[in-house]
């Protein structure tokens, strides 16, 4: 992002803050990320929809305490996202669900010293139920949202060294079960 | 049973089933509803307030009255005093 568009993005809510309706632009800009963000949460087109006014209300309802943090307007809103996917979570008493495409599974294998079939995808699938939610967490927002650890530790309200140690031990494991590189490592 | 629900989807998310969801003014009515509310809620805990207090004001007057009643003072005792 460049230093114009933070500062337009900066000029924009501090017009929010006195006059919510000039917030439409930044709502047009950052709804497909946030829904798509909840939609992989839930795999419920309906459920990220609702999840995602929410979200968007909250955003409103606290924009007046808005203030820059060294990370970008969007943490702010993937945060608030967040909160809303775990007190839903928490009122459904359901098991958490995580919806992967599997181009994106593709994409993110760089190097593999074996062929990447159904079988192998389905090992992948069974491995990554059983990686703790945190861990699912921080790889969601590290390779799909393509965050930087210091987004992520923010969003997540834990250290950045927190966030690098969880992604990196995520990938340890499946470096070791499927030995395979992944893009982004670093 | 793992931890977590893991599910595969085949093709990549489109633009086009989330444009339903779209909808800035619904978002602003219910900014605007939640605002409202709160402001109610904000003038009714204000009455509570005040209430309380003059409950608080007429029981330790009524108690000082009462008091006063009990143990009435002799004003020639004083004086002799």
């Amino acid at each position: 992002m460049s230093e114009e568009e933070i500062r337009q993005e900066e000029s924009i809510i501090q017009k929010a803050k006195s006059n919510p309706a000039a917030f439409a632009s930044l709502y047009e800009k950052y709804f497909d990320r946030i829904y798509y963000y909840l939609y992989r949460q839930t795999d419920d087109e309906e459920l990220a929809g609702d999840l995602c006014s929410q979200t968007f209300v909250n955003v409103l309802n606290n924009i007046k305490k808005y203030e820059l943090r060294g990370v970008p307007f969007s943490a702010w809103l993937y945060k608030i996202a967040s909160n809303e996917v775990r007190k839903h979570y928490r009122k459904s008493k359901g098991k958490k669900v995580f919806s992967i495409e599997e181009v994106r599974i593709k994409e993110l294998i760089e190097e593999s010293d074996e062929v990447w079939d159904e079988d192998q995808i389905n090992k992948l699938i069974d491995f990554m139920k059983d990686l703790p939610e945190d861990m699912l967490q921080v790889l969601v927002l590290r390779f799909y949202e393509e965050r930087d650890f210091k987004e992520i530790a923010y969003i997540l309200d834990i250290t950045e060294s927190g966030a690098k140690m969880r992604t990196y031990r995520a990938l340890d494991k499946l470096r070791k079960k499927f030995k395979i590189k992944i893009k982004y490592d670093g | 049973m793992g931890r977590n629900e893991i599910r595969l989807r085949r093709h990549r998310m489109t633009a086009r089933g989330i444009e339903r969801f779209r909808n800035y003014n619904s978002v602003l009515k219910r900014h605007e509803d939640n605002k409202r509310i709160k402001k109610v809620i904000r003038v009714f805990g204000f009455f509570v307030v005040i209430l309380i207090v003059v409950m608080i004001i007429i029981f330790l007057s009524r108690w000082e009255e009462r008091s006063q009643a009990k143990d009435p003072v002799n004003t020639s005792e004083v004086i002799e005093k």
